[in-house]
Order: C-alpha cells, then sequence, then structure tokens
C-alpha cells in the first residue's frame, strides 16, 4: 500500500553544505511563524491566534523523555477521511472492485496524514473530485440488481417497496457510523423515491443517487466525533459508543465500522475501557487490520520521502519505478510481519535481518532468491549482512538522499524525528550563508563537518548528521558501498553517548536507547487521536508506554491497550 | 458564510429555464460576445470588462546579478535582464521591480518567504497564516463566475516537502488549494460549458446531481450547527465547494461559451506525464487557463510552475535528472560550482520562457477591443531571492498585465529594502480592496507601490 506522506524535509535547505541557512527542524515537523495555529476566517488581517498553554504538572516516568509541549488540546471534532480511509471505506461499502481515483492530497502534520487530516478542509475543487469519484463509484454498485444486492440489505422492487427504507438505513447507518435520523432517512428516501419515479429511471437508480448522496456528505467524508460531558466521569467530555466504533473502526481497520461494531453501539456497549478491548481484540484478528497498520506503517516510515525520491538513472540505473514500489512493500510486510505473524518484540526491529523481497529487490540486496512468481518471499538477508535492521531497508535509505548524494543530514532527521520523538529546533532567523570549506573530492562526511564548524549550524547539525553518518554505507538509492567519492566510508558516530561503528551499531543504539519504544506508543497514540501529545496527556502515554515494555513491546497489544486507554475514550485525558 | 463576492449573481444575466425533470431553475450566463457593446469595451449595460488576476510561481528563486536589469526606467530606458530576457515579447506589459525584501523571519526555509511574498504573512504548520493573494482577489472578483475561487495549476510535483509542499493557493488557515497536475481532468472540467458543433440534448442527469447535492446541503447545515467555530468554518468551505458545483451544473446545462478550447491529449499528446515538469504540459495548461479566463469561466488562477525547494529534473532545458534545488539551487552539481551556476540560470530562464508562453498567449487573445493580457494582471514570485543562501534580499517580482488600464507597464522599479507586501497591497487596491493594511507581523504594509498604476 503506498500512502503519500509530507514529512518535513528540512535539509532542503542544504542538501548539504548550507542546511543550516533555513529550514532545519521545528516542533511539528512542518516548520511555521505560528504552528498550531487554530482555524480563522482568514481576512487579511485576522489569523487564527494560538491558544494559551494549559498549566499541567511536570512530566515524569517514560514520557518525560518525550518532551510534550504545554500546548491546549485542539477541540476540533471533525476528522476528514485521509485518502486510504476514503479508498478502505468506499471498498468496504461497495465491493472490493469498486473503481477509484485520487483525492485532494492529504496534509501531513508531525509525518502524519491523521493529525492533517483533523484541521484541514476540503477545497472546492476537491469537493468536485469527490463528486466525481462518488458517481463513477455509485455507477459500479449499482450497475444492476446483483451488484446492487452486494450493497444494499435488501434491494427493493419498487420506489414504494419498505425496502427502499431499510436498505437507506442500514447502509446509512455504516456509513454515518451510527443511525440515521428520522429526517435523514427521510431526506434520502425522498431523493430515492423521487428520482426513481422519473420518466426513464427505476427504484436502482434512485437508489444510487440516495447512496450517492450520503456518501457525498460531510458525515461521511469526515468522522465526526464530538464527545458529551459524562456525569458518570465526573462531567468529563468522553465519546459515545457511536463514536467509539467509529474511533475503533478508524484506528484499528482505518475504514467504517462493521455491523457487529454498530450493534454493539447501538446497545451503548461501547462505553467501557473493557468494552473497547473486547472489540479491539476481535477487530485486530481481523484482515482489515493490515490495512491500518500498513497505513501506520507508511506514515512512520515515511513512504511519501520514498515517493518523492527520485534518483539520477545515469548514477542509479537499478532505481526503477518497480523497485521502488518493491522496497515500500517491504517495510510493510516486515512490519506487518513482526506485528501480526511473529507477534515479536518491537525493538527487534532494529537488528533483526529477516525480511521480504521479490525478484528485483532480492536481486538489488544481493541475497539469493529463487522464487519467479513475481511475488514476496521472506528473505534473510544472513550473519555478516552490513544490512542489519530496518534501517537498512531501502526504502529508508533511498528516501532520505539526494538523486546523487546520500544525506546523512535527511537520514539523521528521520531517525530523530519518528524513531526517537525528538525534535529539531528551528535556526534562529537571519543565519547567515556559509559556503562549504572542505575541499573537492571530500565525502559527504567531511563536507558536513566543514559546514558544522559554524557553530550557529553545529547546533542542529549535531543532532542529526552523527545519526546519518551510521548508513553511510549505502549510497543514495540504498545500495551497499565501502567508498564515497574514492574515499574509504567512516560510518562512525554516536547517539546519546552510546558509539557506533556501522549500520548495525545503529540499530543497537536505537533499540536499546530508552525513548525508542515509548516514541512508537506516542507516534501510535497521536495517529490514533488525530492530534500531537500533549503534556496532560502524560499519564495515558505513561500506562500505555509501562504496559507495552512490560509485555515486551508487541504492538498488536499496543493497539489494543491504546483504544481501551482514556486518552483514546475521553476528549480530554485527565 | 459568503459564497460570492460583491460581483454576485444578481449582477449577472440570468436565464430562467425549466429542465427536463421539470424543476424551474436560474443558470446565471456565462459571458457571451454579443453581451458586450458596440465597441467590445464593456459589457452592454455599461459594466467595464472584467480584470483577471493570477500568480505565477516558481520554486528555488535567481540570480540576483543575472536578475535584475541594469536600468531603472520606464520604456526604452530599461532592458531586460540575462534570466528576463525570455519575457522580450511581453516587455510592454511587464513591471519588473527590485530590491524590495521579504521581512519575514526565515522560520521555515523555501516557505516562511514563499508564504510572505504570496500572502503578507509567515507560513503556519503547513499552511500560510493568511489567503494567499489569489484567493484574496477572488473575493473582490470571482464571485458569481463558475469558478469563482479560481483554476489552480501545478506543473512540476516535486514538492521539496517545505511546510507549505506543492500548494501555493490558501483561502486561510488550513484551507489550501491544491493545483490540478492533469490538463485533461482541467479540460474535463471545462468541456462542459464549451459551444460543441451540434446542441446536446438535456441531460436528465444533470437535475438528478443537482438534487443530490441539494440533499448533501442539507445534511450538511443540519450538521453545521452541532459544531465548533473551527469545524463550522471547515464545514462552510465545504458548503462553498458544493454550492460551486452546483452552479457549475446549472450552467453546464445552459448556454455555451464562445471560444476555442484546445484537448490536451490531442494537441500534446507527448507532453510527458502529470508532475513532470514540460514546455508542452505549460502550453496545455496556458490554453485551457486563456479559455476559461477569457470567457469569464473564471477570473482567478494559481500557477505553480515548480513548488518552493523543488527538486524537479530539470531536463527539459537539458540540464540534465539531478534534482534542480540541490545541483543548481545550492550549486552543488558534481560537476562544479561553474556548471551549476549555469545551470542555475538556465533553470530561471527556462521558468521565464514557460512565463512568457501564458503572457504572450493572453497577449494573443482578443478581449473586447483590448487582449486578455490588456485586462489582466499576473504576479510572479518564487521562494528566496539568491537560493544558495535563502535569501530574503531583492526578492523576484514581476507584475505583468495592464490591469485594465490601470497597470503602467515597461518599467523596471528598484525599491531598495522596501517590504515586498506593497506590491501585494497594490495589487489588492487594484482591485478595489479597502483594508487599511495588508500583511501580518513583520509583512504588514499600509501602503503600495503608486509606481507600478498608469
Amino acid at each position: 500500500m503506498w500512502v503519500p506522506k509530507k514529512i518535513a524535509n528540512w535539509t532542503l535547505c542544504g542538501s548539504l553544505a548550507t542546511a543550516c541557512t533555513g529550514y532545519i527542524g521545528d516542533s511539528g515537523s512542518s516548520g511555521g511563524a505560528s504552528p498550531g495555529a487554530p482555524g480563522s476566517p482568514g481576512a487579511p488581517g485576522s489569523p487564527g491566534a494560538p491558544g494559551a498553554p494549559s498549566p499541567s504538572p511536570p512530566v515524569t516516568g517514560p514520557a518525560a523523555l518525550l518532551n510534550l509541549p504545554a500546548t491546549p488540546i485542539p477541540t476540533t471534532g471533525l476528522h476528514k477521511l485521509t485518502a486510504w480511509e476514503f479508498a478502505n471505506s468506499l471498498q468496504d461499502l461497495l465491493g472490493s472492485g469498486v473503481p477509484l481515483a485520487p483525492v485532494e492530497a492529504d496534509t501531513y502534520i508531525n509525518g502524519f496524514a491523521t493529525v492533517g487530516a483533523s484541521s484541514v478542509s476540503i477545497s472546492p475543487a476537491g469537493v468536485g473530485t469527490y463528486e466525481s469519484i462518488l458517481g463513477d463509484a455509485t455507477a459500479y454498485a449499482f450497475a444492476d440488481a446483483t451488484h446492487a444486492a452486494a450493497v444494499l440489505s435488501c434491494v427493493p422492487q419498487s420506489t414504494t417497496d419498505p425496502c427502499v427504507t431499510q436498505a437507506i438505513q442500514a447502509f446509512g447507518r455504516r456509513a454515518f457510523r451510527r443511525p440515521l435520523t428520522t429526517d435523514e432517512t427521510q431526506l434520502f428516501v425522498n431523493l430515492a423515491t423521487s428520482i426513481g419515479n422519473q420518466s426513464g429511471s427505476g427504484v436502482l437508480v434512485g437508489m444510487r443517487h440516495a447512496i450517492w448522496a450520503i456518501l457525498q456528505s460531510p458525515q461521511f467524508l469526515y468522522r465526526v466525533e464530538l464527545g458529551a460531558p459524562s456525569s458518570a466521569d465526573n462531567g468529563r467530555v468522553k465519546y459515545s459508543s457511536w463514536e467509539m466504533a467509529s474511533r475503533l473502526a478508524a484506528t484499528l481497520w482505518a475504514s467504517v465500522p462493521d455491523d457487529t461494531l454498530l450493534d454493539a453501539a447501538s446497545q451503548d456497549a461501547l462505553s467501557t475501557g473493557a468494552d473497547a478491548v473486547t472489540q479491539a481484540q476481535r477487530m485486530i484478528a481481523d484482515p482489515r487490520a493490515h490495512r491500518s497498520l500498513a497505513a501506520f506503517s507508511d506514515q512512520l516510515f515515511d513512504a511519501f520521502a520514498l515517493s518523492q525520491a527520485d534518483k539520477d538513472p545515469m548514477m542509479y540505473p537499478a532505481y526503477t519505478p518497480t523497485l521502488r514500489a518493491a522496497m515500500l512493500t517491504e517495510v510493510e510486510l516486515r512490519m506487518d510481519d513482526l506485528v501480526f505473524t511473529r507477534k515479536a518484540d518491537y525493538l527487534t526491529l532494529f537488528n533483526s535481518t529477516s525480511t521480504f523481497a521479490n525478484q528485483e529487490l532480492a536481486k538489488f540486496y544481493g541475497v539469493p532468491f529463487t522464487a519467479t512468481d513475481g511475488a514476496f518471499h521472506p528473505v534473510d538477508l544472513g550473519a555478516g549482512t552490513p544490512r542489519v535492521g530496518i534501517l537498512g531497508a531501502a526504502a529508508i535509505l533511498a528516501g532520505h538522499a539526494h538523486a546523487q548524494l546520500t544525506s546523512p543530514t535527511l537520514r539523521g532527521k528521520f531517525v530523530d524525528n519518528m524513531l526517537l520523538c525528538r525534535t529539531i529546533p528551528p535556526p534562529p532567523p537571519g543565519v547567515p550563508p556559509l559556503p562549504s570549506t572542505a575541499p573537492p573530492g571530500s565525502t559527504v562526511r567531511q563536507i558536513l563537518t566543514a559546514h558544522r564548524s559554524a557553530p550557529v549550524c553545529a547546533a542542529c547539525h549535531t543532532l542529526m548528521d552523527p545519526l546519518g553518518f551510521g548508513m553511510e554505507n549505502f549510497d543514495s538509492s540504498g545500495q551497499y558501498r565501502t567508498t564515497d567519492n574514492g574515499r574509504p566510508i567512516d560510518a562512525t558516530g554516536a547517539l546519546d553517548g552510546v558509539a557506533f561503528g556501522d549500520l548495525a551499531d545503529l540499530g543497537k543504539a536505537v533499540m536499546n536507547n530508552p525513548v525508542t519504544g515509548t516514541c512508537l506508543v506516542s507516534n501510535m497514540y497521536e495517529n490514533a487521536l488525530g492530534r500531537a501529545p500533549v503534556a496532560v496527556d502524560a499519564n495515558e502515554l505513561n500506562a500505555l508506554a509501562n504496559q507495552f515494555s512490560a509485555a515486551g513491546n508487541h504492538v498488536d497489544q499496543l493497539l489494543i491497550n491504546l483504544v481501551g486507554n482514556d486518552g483514546f475514550r475521553f476528549v480530554t485525558p485527565m | 458564510m459568503a459564497i460570492f463576492g460583491r460581483n454576485g449573481i444578481s449582477r449577472r444575466t440570468v436565464l430562467r429555464g425549466v429542465l427536463a425533470g421539470g424543476a424551474s431553475v436560474i443558470i446565471p450566463l456565462p459571458r457571451l460576445g454579443g453581451m458586450l457593446n458596440g465597441n467590445g469595451t464593456a459589457y452592454a449595460n455599461g459594466t467595464p470588462l472584467p480584470v483577471r488576476f493570477g500568480f505565477w510561481f516558481f520554486g528555488n528563486g535567481i540570480i540576483p546579478s543575472r536578475w535584475v536589469p541594469n536600468a531603472t526606467g520606464v520604456g526604452s530606458a530599461w532592458t531586460l535582464s540575462e534570466e528576463l530576457a525570455p519575457l522580450l515579447e511581453v516587455k510592454p506589459w511587464l513591471s519588473v521591480v527590485t530590491g524590495m525584501d521579504v521581512k519575514v523571519p526565515d522560520s521555515a526555509a523555501h516557505a516562511s518567504f514563499p508564504a510572505c511574498a504570496l500572502s503578507g504573512a509567515n507560513n503556519g504548520q503547513k499552511t500560510m497564516l493568511l489567503p494567499s493573494i489569489d484567493q484574496v482577489v477572488a473575493q473582490l472578483i470571482g464571485g458569481g463566475t463558475t469558478f469563482p475561487t479560481g483554476i489552480p495549476i501545478g506543473i512540476g510535483n516535486s514538492s521539496g516537502g517545505t511546510a507549505l509542499g506543492d500548494i501555493m493557493s490558501f483561502s486561510g488557515v488550513n484551507q489550501p488549494n491544491p493545483p490540478y497536475f492533469s490538463p485533461t481532468t482541467v479540460f474535463q472540467k471545462l468541456v462542459q460549458f464549451a459551444s460543441t458543433s451540434s446542441p446536446t440534448p438535456p441531460d436528465p442527469e444533470l437535475l438528478r446531481r443537482q438534487m443530490v447535492l441539494d440533499a448533501v446541503t442539507t445534511e450538511a447545515n443540519a450538521l453545521r450547527a452541532k459544531l465548533g467555530t473551527e469545524d463550522q468554518q471547515r464545514l462552510d468551505r465545504h458548503l462553498q465547494g458544493i454550492q460551486q458545483l452546483q452552479t457549475q451544473i446549472m450552467r453546464a446545462q445552459g448556454p455555451k461559451v464562445n471560444g476555442t478550447l484546445v484537448d490536451p491529449d490531442k494537441a500534446y499528446p507527448n507532453r510527458g506525464t502529470d508532475g513532470s515538469l514540460t514546455r508542452a504540459r505549460c502550453q496545455a495548461f496556458n490554453e485551457l487557463l486563456v479559455f476559461a479566463l477569457s470567457t469569464d469561466l473564471t477570473r482567478i488562477f494559481g500557477y505553480t510552475f515548480t513548488p518552493p525547494a523543488s527538486f524537479q529534473s530539470y531536463a527539459d532545458c537539458g540540464l540534465g535528472t539531478g534534482g534542480f534545488h540541490g545541483d543548481y539551487g545550492h550549486r552543488q552539481s558534481p560537476k562544479g560550482p561553474a556548471y551549476a551556476t549555469a545551470g542555475m540560470n538556465t533553470g530561471v530562464r527556462f521558468a521565464m520562457t514557460n512565463l512568457a508562453d501564458l503572457l504572450t498567449s493572453m497577449k494573443n487573445t482578443p478581449d473586447g477591443a483590448s487582449t486578455l493580457l490588456d485586462n489582466a494582471v499576473v504576479y510572479t514570485t518564487s521562494c528566496t531571492s539568491e537560493s544558495q543562501t535563502h535569501s530574503p534580499l531583492d526578492f523576484p517580482l514581476l507584475v505583468s498585465g495592464k490591469g485594465g488600464g490601470k497597470l503602467k507597464g515597461d518599467q523596471h522599479i528598484r525599491l531598495v529594502g522596501d517590504n515586498t507586501t506593497k506590491v501585494l497591497y497594490s495589487i489588492y487596491q487594484l482591485f478595489g480592496g479597502t483594508a487599511p493594511t495588508f500583511g501580518l507581523a513583520e509583512g504588514q504594509v499600509s501602503s503600495g507601490v503608486p509606481e507600478l498604476l498608469a
């Protein structure tokens, strides 16, 4: 599954030598004068103003390593479906063969489209795109009675058939993730019957247009999760069972709920953490869970960067479109295998040599591979391979490099941001340009070392470059190498005082770093909630992090614990 | 919620018609040749011809020493610089403004400066903090047209991953207007309004789409009452989109516009893939834009040649396959700094060549008694000045067109150290804006550039 991703690429400024003169990083990985500014009409001179920080006690426990900001929790209750949530939902509602086309691109904040989806709006042109796509999709789904029978709970025979109402109510419940109101039912039934009664039309034509309307409604295109004060919870704003069904389906399936989930909601049987956990245990065993994990994996490992990472074909002829796609699939399969098949410790992702490849990727990796079916198969890169752990995945190496040269800065930034939850401060305004003082023929490392000789640049680059140096044995395309510009590679470095000599050592250092497990917890929390964690989330994150580490860092269990956590069930944690 | 600006439907001729389904509707007419006065200088009722506006943005900046013309002045007093030379044919319509600086801090490389150059304010988190100038002007003049918020166009899609990505048009905070990268898509949107050789029978499906959208609007309005302010604004924008779509569906059933609509798949079959940077792709889009502007289907466009910090390959102008941002913008080509500098220059000239293509097409398109370029303002800027150093100084700023007679053109104005937002403010005022200031914080100004005006 390919997911476009827009993590900040803050070595743009520099690519290499001038990286310090501009956007080196930011607390939200996207930069800006006023991060997190709430929406505003946008009239000249009237921007949204950030809210005042809310008081909160000092953060302790594992979450203390996350440097959570003391900013208020956004109050938005509309979560636009991400591109993949929209596609998955359509497939679940209208059938797997439904025609799909790209919708308006997602906005990635902190590396997560799910976060951007909580604040961004759809443009007028984007609304037209939805109309067009959904027109084609519903035309497919209602091509004939056989198709319609697969979509509707019953197939009406005429516009006066009670099945019209029944089918609209059943479909609407899944699409809106709650029962239709009486007014809504009447609205869509009237639409179906009035169109169905037109000359040359028919009841299925009417039903198709009613479904088209339901799917164009913002109540489908956005998850509406507002919460309400709960007297049983000291007035805290809590999500209803219906809203929990919506949240569970989005988080665990990246789609709409099924009838089992909605039936539970109708009984108010999703109101407790235990209720959510019970459902999650069922849902995580469902094939749909693989889709949401792949989407999370794509965001975590920055699939968007890979999608943008064109290479010089003269230098890297092996870097074909099919190889690039295989690189991404490898990472998804590796994560899927870890979580669902082997149910292994997340941290082993950083020192494992077991992965997946198709013929083209296996050839690129230089690993024996006999299958010729074009499919991916498990492979082991073998003892002594330099390509150890997920950091050796070509998707990460190629995704965070330039067209011709590597970028230890980009690679280090990726590790910092997504795996260690560290933010690189933005450079101070007005940093002067710094021409490289490295002589011609220098290695990338030598150029960057010269660049860091300026203290104003070193402040940022020292946080990133040394981690990236550990990946220098892999060129811009992700291929192994021993020299750069004719000189031997120096892949030594240090992470928090832990020295490493190559990629394998770097992987161990990341694996053993105390924040790595908690960072994954934080990222999953952020992805599920659609907002960045803040200081008041600390208790919830600590609970999840402690559970995660105590139980052996199993991601499937983390997902289950997460949806039962108060941070997931309440608008505002305690 | 203001769907239409002050020049709304009420000012336009409307057609009352009866559709196939029997519903009575009001169809605002697009502009027709017969609606102009005898000499083609205004509508028959005396209303002046509309002035169109668009921005034309290119990433990675310039080399100031090769961009800034040697002399200032008007007409023969100045000549085009090396990097501006491709604009020779439209020099009489061109105002080059140099010496101005983007005043906001560089808090996000390749995002702070273009955000300010297009909106007068620094950027926010994946957003602009103020509407970009195209949307500001759209609020003033876009109302009543078929595409009131304009047509956003994107040529190269290698964004460089800045805080703005490949989106340079925003209607407000978190209100992006992503560009179309496919000329085919834009053609399909426009063709329903174009005249055809034979009349088409009424399509009942158009009425059904209207009925569907009516139901969606009812549903959305019911939701709106439950939402907080921020979510209401997001929903309002959605409703705005639905209303625009309804207008388009209505007009697709009404009289067609005059004009030549070129099918990009027939005229430019080898233009390159969507998102690639080729002159043929630009030309395909130029044809569509000129059609939409000259027929008054829209008065607004946002044209992103390349996004900020674009790593796009400029192979179409002979620069090989390396990423432009690193190899040339930062002069890091493996072939050395001299090659890189020459390549940077080539890339900027290539950008200006493509801008010239659009402006020339507008110049060659009659618009009443004058030309489309006479009745337009096209604002051009970039994400930095000298890209190697991310300089905000001596920023690239071009104002093209005669603005319906309000712009002087054919001049080089040098205002060293002044605020780039002043150019935006002048554009805003030209289109009738009356706010006393424009922009935010360091980007804010309270006066424009009077030298631009005729």
